[in-house]
Formats: structure tokens, C-alpha cells, sequence
């Protein structure tokens, strides 16, 4: 069956290699649009995109984000807004439902990047009371992942091997979950 | 031993300042393995840094880290293969301080 949705969700794969093209103002309105498609919980619509291009403050930002390895020109900061929250939920609370909301806009992102010939690779890695003066962010606004976009190098010089390859059938269990499955699946 | 200071540009202080300072706040809620990798980032910056004004005792343990840290990078979930890399670092980091102290005779490799 063909079915590109699928075909794009199977062939995505995180990039750190790129080349030095920008990313065009047409692609990246179709990347945000997609992000803000993407649903959150209680619609309480948290999300928000800073988007970095400036060379300078490129350069500022991969100097204090250790797990930034690629040479991307873009960066795309998926960041909650404190202020969409409703006052029972805490930022600092064991169940941050808002990251749920910041995953699922980031791979929607991603989703649209590759389906548009891009690539991205999603970094957690940086420092943010350093970012917060870097790039001016009040209190009230986190950056938690920050997509690297890009276009992809055409001869990466370092590709993962992959890794054992799971199948959806180890990773899902049915009506109730069977112990000795564990063993099996790991 | 070679006396004579060598200096890093004040941005290049910067720069590593920014990387260990970020690590160590990174490190509180990272996976341990992280560790070693920040640190051999900071290996890889400083040996990009000064590699055009060492000897060539040193230039020779700098070219290893530049060519076999980024790497590194790619193994964190194979540890033997981590291993294997931190090892023949360490070991050209062994012969640069043998042959800085003029330590070469009879050696085994």
C-alpha cells in the first residue's frame, strides 16, 4: 500500500550533517505551520517557536549547547509560554504535560522538514539560564528542544550504525502485559 | 619541557569557558555516559585551537584527537567501541609525554 504520510514517518531520520544552504522563508512557513497544527493538552495551545538564523547568534548558542553536533543554519526553538497555563499545572511537577505538548510539535516539525526534503535533528542539550540572556527570553518562556534544521549533507561522514532492529510487534503487548515478553523484546 | 607560553585568543577562552560551564549544569539531569563525551568535546575544541602552534610531539596527539573523538561521538550506546577509542587516545597520549621527555629508547611500539 502507498501511502505517503506513512512513507514520510518511515524515512525520517535524525541529521547532524548538513550543507551550509539556508533554509528558504517558504520552507520554513511550512515547517511552523505544520508545528502549529500540532495538538496540546487540554488545548491549551503552549507552545512557541523562536526560529535563529543569524549566523552570530548561531554561533552563540552552539557554544553553550554541548549536544548541538551539527552545522545547521537554522535553528528552531520549540519553548513553552508559562503564561498558557492554567494554575494547577507546575513546571517543575514530576508530570510535565506540557512536554508531551513540546514533543509532539517538534516531530510534527520534523515530520514536515523531511516531507519537504529537510532534514532536522532534535537536541535537549543547552543551557538555558545562558540562552535566557542570549536570546533575551523572559521568565515566563522556556526553551525545551530545539530543532536543528537544515539540508541534508549528501555524503555524511559519520552515520550511525544502526542499531538492533525491533520490530512494532516487540514493543506491543495486548489487553494485558505478559512478564516473560520483557525478556524476549530486550 | 618547553617553557615557552602559548596563549589563547580571549574569544577562544570563551568559547571554552561556555562549553565546560554548560556541561556542568547539563550533567545534572544527562545520562552518565554524557560525561566522558563533554569532555572529550572540550578535548576536540582545544586541540582544533592551538594545533598550529605545538611541536610536533604535540601536533601528532592533537591530529589523533581531531581525527578519532568526533567518532566517539557515534558509540555512546556501544561501549566496547567507546572503550577502544578512549584507549588508543590515551595511548598517544602516553607516547606524546614519552617522547616530550625524551623517553623513546627501547621503546616496545
Amino acid at each position: 500500500m502507498s501511502n505517503p504520510v506513512l512513507e514520510n514517518i518511515r524515512t525520517r531520520r535524525v541529521v547532524r550533517e548538513m550543507t551550509d544552504e539556508q533554509v528558504s522563508e517558504e520552507h520554513l512557513e511550512i515547517i511552523l505551520e505544520a508545528g502549529r497544527w500540532s495538538p496540546t493538552g487540554s488545548n491549551h495551545l503552549p507552545n512557541r517557536f523562536l526560529v535563529v538564523q543569524d549566523p552570530e547568534l548561531i554561533e552563540l548558542i552552539r557554544r553553550v549547547s554541548p549536544g548541538i553536533y551539527s552545522n545547521a543554519p537554522t535553528y528552531l526553538f520549540v519553548c513553552v509560554d508559562r503564561r498558557n497555563f492554567p494554575t494547577y499545572i507546575d513546571e517543575q511537577a514530576d508530570d510535565p504535560v506540557f512536554l508531551m505538548d513540546v514533543g509532539q510539535a517538534a516531530q510534527t516539525m520534523a515530520l514536515a522538514a523531511h516531507s519537504l526534503g529537510l532534514a532536522s535533528g532534535p537536541v535537549t542539550s543547552f543551557n538555558v539560564p545562558a540562552l535566557r540572556k542570549i536570546l533575551n527570553l523572559p521568565e515566563r518562556f522556556t526553551p525545551w528542544m530545539v530543532l536543528c534544521l537544515g539540508y541534508p549533507q549528501p555524503n555524511p561522514q559519520f552515520v550511525m550504525k544502526p542499531g538492533k532492529r525491533r520490530y512494532w510487534q516487540d514493543l506491543v503487548y495486548r489487553e494485558r502485559f505478559v512478564p516473560w515478553r520483557e525478556f524476549e523484546a530486550d | 619541557m618547553d617553557d615557552e607560553k602559548k596563549f589563547l585568543t580571549e574569544d577562544q577562552v570563551v568559547e571554552l569557558m561556555s562549553l565546560f560551564f554548560s556541561c556542568s549544569l547539563l550533567l545534572l539531569r544527562e545520562p552518565a555516559l554524557y560525561g566522558p563525551l563533554r569532555q572529550l568535546t572540550a578535548a576536540e575544541r582545544l586541540a582544533a585551537m592551538v594545533i598550529d602552534d605545538v611541536s610536533p610531539e604535540v601536533r601528532t596527539l592533537l591530529e589523533v584527537a581531531l581525527e578519532r573523538i568526533p567518532v566517539s561521538h557515534t558509540v555512546t550506546t556501544r561501549r566496547d567501541q567507546y572503550k577502544a577509542i578512549v584507549v588508543e587516545l590515551n595511548e598517544a597520549l602516553g607516547d606524546c609525554l614519552a617522547a616530550r621527555a625524551g623517553l623513546t629508547e627501547g621503546a616496545v611500539a
